[in-house]
């Protein structure tokens, strides 16, 4: 009788142990987290958006009023020129990165990865530089005698898309390189050996293959330009307003509460709308570079090869082979030479667009003129004493510092904890779940700012540094979850599984077995979510107060106000500090992937 | 052999091929190479290589990875460029023709088979390079597949197919354009043992129903041994010796080449007598035996290669038998691994068949053995 009370005891005592063991439980702090300060302010927009009269008034009048439909075309036709222009200069880089080996690779690689990290509005700011009056670019075309007296070459739709592309280039490199590397070395061979010359082998192997890198490239930079503000604000005229800055110049007037967050919430459907159609096609692991294509050929899954690849595919190469192939073959009769060089001249070109800003910019810091001017007239360092001495700077530095450190606390605390619940748990929709997890990613960040405005006037963290820094972590989360998990599916199982059948408690197995082997990543993940947070400028637009202002604050005020050699004082310590990171985390990351 | 075992494997690729396409069948091309040197910075891969292939041939080149095979077959598939030498094709230089206009078959070690088309489009994509009509394309690929047995796979995908399949859609890539020369790059190395054999088998038909031309690539002597008409073995960018695969495994010309090909005794010996064609040597534990004197090495020492199944065991001790310690013994099933020391503390290799009444020695146990002239190579 006691006897079976006892054990009755232990198994209800087990099976609450069990439940508090499961894995899954560790997503909850930061889907609590998450739900609060991103699902909810989001669904209040929507809220707010139909709160008018009839619920459509707001909407009625955004898409009534020709100043937001012609902006929302307009948007729609900048982001698709900027995506297929990426798309066009990044295929010939990523080829050039496979081709190439040794030092030569790394170098491109950099040039490329380097500037992936570096925050959009310094590498923007570079973009003014450059091209302005006083910038390299004028001074070469008046000192070829093409110009008599310097242009003016910014503001105007051709430096938008110039700067919007060269922003969002690494982002296409990188995601057809990752398909484009998977590739099998000896398919290209075997096409060769089966009488396929160069254009060919292109043509009918490495471009089907290489396919959903591109799908995947070009919807990520298409969305990303979608909600496009710092780039278009600072490079554009007046002609050139895209959505995103309507609505951030619709916030500063009170009394267009409902029809302001109107214009957000149709941004975001739009978003959505294209992410949503693309992801039905691609597999929504685009999102965070995954891709469903590598997977199936994995683990050679023969039902989903055979229903849902074969007939895109016959359209598709029933369209290749009467449009693509013929014309294709008038080039098979130039010489071989001209494959070559078009991808080198190509990929150079792109190349010294990612990498010669910056360093024009690196250059004109050490300036020892009073305004911009390349090149500088002399050598000196009264830049970096201007700026280490004033303390409107350094305040700002320190603001950002202390930001980026409790975001990057918050980010990879929850983030981690979450990747390990998303991983080891057996919990079903995991991939809805890492989709709610990533999403933060592609929500445009003027949205994500107007949305948690009112969220933290209500609770009067405006100009809060945890405030800002739980904002930053919107986004830092996504990007910890990412790597970790990574890092995580890396781990071999059966390690964990020797350690406890040799008596290891589940925590010891994690200290000893689990821990070291994503620490790696963790750390990767830290860097990222702490430059995140740093870098980020839109969210800080919305939320900051006069009293805490942030390193991309300040900057963002002056370029606005004066374009001075401070400024690029700070875009290169930016850089430095990236630099010193991508070294430090370089190695990491590679591992990473390798495991991923 | 090999060919006892093909005519069980039914119906055979030659019964399987129409008259039509046989009578079509391509005469394979001879391929010449001379001189030929290719480094990868100070490594050199080829090293002056010279060699003759013969028009229709199967030949096997048989390596230690790094020995430069693979080198050897990028340069004949054109993938790499020769730093100095020639190559013929049935006498025409092909150093500057591309890899796409020299018209070879090539199997891949990976497969290489496209994944984004079927394994009909996959069979299809060397004659639709070649501009071949639709109809008559269609036809062929009806009938290599037919050939390689894979009619009720053509619309498949690759990753549908297992390994064995998909080597088979490889191959008859390669064959499909009835080419004069197919180039094999380890194709069988992936695959398990069983499957292996099978598609040796099936490989070696082929070659017989085609005619062309093979040049296969491999690092498994047994596999060369089975296939080939004959072997070119290399080591460090060289070909050490080349010839039939009897000529290679009883007739090896140098220490690499015995102890590569197949199990062997390399025994240490002094020359103790000439008689005419037949030397007398002894070994260290004392051991007098003859070998043929093919060699003309006069005095001194020599190296002896006495094949483990050439060792005899006799029943008892005698004037012509040395006696071993066995030191382990596995039962193999059809024979019996036995490894032994010489009382000089060498040890001996001995195989042999298992018979009625036979046991298993054990380890410890005194042996008695023996090799008659014949069973001998006295190496250069």
């Amino acid at each position: 009788m006691s006897a079976a009370a006892t054990s009755f005891a232990d198994q209800r005592h087990g099976s609450l142990r069990g439940r508090l063991s499961n894995p899954a439980l560790l997503l909850l702090p930061a889907g609590l987290f998450l739900g609060f300060i991103y699902l909810l302010p989001v669904i209040d927009l929507v809220r707010l958006s139909v709160g008018g009269p009839t619920w459509s008034t707001f909407f009625e009048r955004v898409f009534s009023v020709p100043l937001y439909w012609d902006s929302l075309v307009r948007t729609m036709q900048i982001s698709l020129t900027v995506a297929t222009l990426c798309l066009l200069l990044g295929y010939p880089t990523a080829l050039l990165i496979r081709r190439t080996s040794g030092i030569t690779q790394i170098l491109i690689t950099a040039a490329v990865i380097l500037p992936y990290f570096i925050a959009i509005l310094i590498r923007t700011y570079a973009w003014m530089v450059l091209l302005g009056r006083n910038g390299p670019v004028n001074k070469l075309l008046v000192g070829l005698g093409l110009l008599s007296e310097p242009a003016q070459l910014l503001f105007n739709r051709g430096t938008v898309l110039l700067g919007m592309t060269a922003v969002l280039l690494p982002i296409m490199v990188l995601s057809i390189y990752s398909s484009v590397s998977r590739l099998d070395a000896a398919l290209p061979r075997a096409a060769q050996a089966s009488g396929a010359g160069p254009i060919a082998t292109f043509w009918r192997i490495m471009l089907p293959l290489t396919l959903p890198g591109m799908g995947a490239g070009f919807l990520l930079v298409f969305v990303a330009a979608l909600g496009f503000f710092i780039t278009p604000t600072l490079l554009g005229g007046p002609g050139d307003q895209m959505f995103a800055m309507h609505i951030v110049q619709q916030a500063d007037f009170i009394n267009s509460e409902g029809f302001l967050q109107a214009l957000a919430v149709v941004l975001l459907v739009i978003t959505l709308l294209f992410v949503g159609v693309a992801g039905h096609f691609l597999g929504f692991e685009f999102i965070w570079g995954g891709s469903r294509a590598a997977g199936a050929a994995g683990q050679a899954s023969a039902a989903d090869a055979g229903e849902g690849g074969a007939p895109r595919r016959s359209l598709l190469s029933g369209l290749a082979d009467r449009v693509g192939w013929p014309v294709l073959r008038l080039l098979g009769r130039l010489s071989p030479a001209w494959g070559s060089w078009t991808v080198f001249i190509l990929a150079g070109a792109v190349i010294a667009t990612l990498i010669l800003p910056i360093l024009v910019v690196m250059v004109i810091s050490f300036s020892s003129a009073s305004y911009l001017t390349f090149p500088p007239p002399g050598f000196s360092l009264r830049w970096y004493e201007k700026f280490f001495s004033d303390p409107n700077w350094m305040d700002a530095f320190w603001h950002s510092t202390v930001i980026a450190a409790a975001s990057a606390v918050i980010s990879v605390v929850l983030g981690a904890c979450a990747a390990m619940g998303i991983v080891r748990s057996e919990i079903r929709g995991k991939s809805v779940i890492m989709l709610l997890l990533v999403s933060p990613v592609i929500v445009p960040p003027v949205v994500l700012g107007l949305s948690l405005y009112s969220l933290f006037l209500r609770f009067d963290l405006v100009g809060s540094i945890w405030g800002l820094a739980s904002a930053h972590a919107i986004g830092g989360i996504p990007l910890v979850v990412i790597i970790v998990s990574a890092a995580l599916q890396g781990v071999d199982r059966r390690l964990e599984q020797a350690a406890a059948l040799h008596g290891a408690s589940p925590l010891t197995v994690f200290r000893t077995v689990t821990l070291p082997a994503i620490a790696p990543g963790l750390a990767a993940a830290t860097f990222f979510a702490f430059l995140h947070s740093f870098d980020e400028l839109v969210l800080s637009l919305f939320l900051s107060s006069a009293q805490l202002k942030t390193l991309p604050l300040m900057l963002w005020a002056d370029i606005n106000y004066q374009l001075n050699p401070v400024l690029a004082v700070v875009s290169s310590l930016e850089v430095l500090l990236v630099v010193i990171g991508l070294a430090l985390a370089g190695p990491v990351l590679a591992r990473t992937r390798a495991g991923a | 052999m090999a060919t006892e075992r093909a005519s069980l494997a039914e119906p055979s690729a030659e019964a399987r091929m129409s008259g039509a396409a046989r009578a079509q069948g391509s005469i394979g091309a001879g391929i010449v190479l001379r001189d030929v040197v290719k480094n990868y910075g100070d490594f050199r891969a080829a090293d002056c290589i010279s060699l003759d292939i013969r028009p229709g041939e199967f030949i096997t080149l048989l390596g230690p990875s790094g020995s430069g095979k693979t080198t050897l077959l990028n340069l004949i598939a054109g993938f790499q460029k020769l730093d100095s030498g020639e190559m013929h094709v049935d006498g025409a230089p092909i150093d500057h023709v591309p890899t796409h206009k020299r018209g070879f078959g090539m199997v891949f070690q990976s497969y290489a088979l496209f994944p984004t088309m079927t394994v009909a489009q996959n069979v299809a994509f060397p004659l639709r390079m070649a501009g071949v009509d639709r109809a008559t394309a269609e036809r062929r690929v009806a009938e290599t597949l037919e050939i390689m047995r894979l009619s009720e796979h053509a619309q498949k995908t690759p990753s549908q197919m297992s390994g064995g399949q998909q080597q088979r859609v490889a191959i008859a890539r390669a064959i499909v354009r009835r080419p004069r020369i197919v180039l094999m790059d380890e194709p069988l190395s992936a695959l398990d043992r069983r499957l292996r054999e099978s598609i040796q088998i099936e490989i070696r038909e082929l070659h017989r129903a085609i005619g062309s031309t093979i040049l296969f690539v491999t690092h498994d002597q047994g596999e060369a041994l089975t296939m080939s008409d004959r072997i070119a073995v290399m080591d460090a960018g060289r070909i050490v010796q080349i010839g039939t695969p009897v000529d290679i495994y009883r007739h090896p010309q140098n220490r690499f080449v015995a102890s590569f090909v197949g199990e062997s005794n390399l025994i240490e010996a002094e020359i103790v007598q000439r008689r005419g064609a037949t030397m007398a040597l002894r070994n260290r534990a004392g051991y007098v035996f003859e070998a043929d004197a093919g060699h003309g090495i006069e005095v001194g020492r020599a190296t002896v290669l006495v094949r483990p199944e050439r060792i005899a065991i006799a029943d008892g001790p005698g004037p012509h038998a040395m006696p071993v310690t066995v030191t382990s013994a596995l039962f193999l099933g059809e024979v019996l691994r036995i490894e032994a020391r010489t009382d000089s503390g060498e040890t001996l290799l001995i195989r042999c068949m298992d018979a009625a009444g036979r046991s298993l020695p054990a380890a410890g146990e005194r042996l008695h053995v023996s090799w008659g002239a014949a069973d001998c190579w006295v190496l250069a």
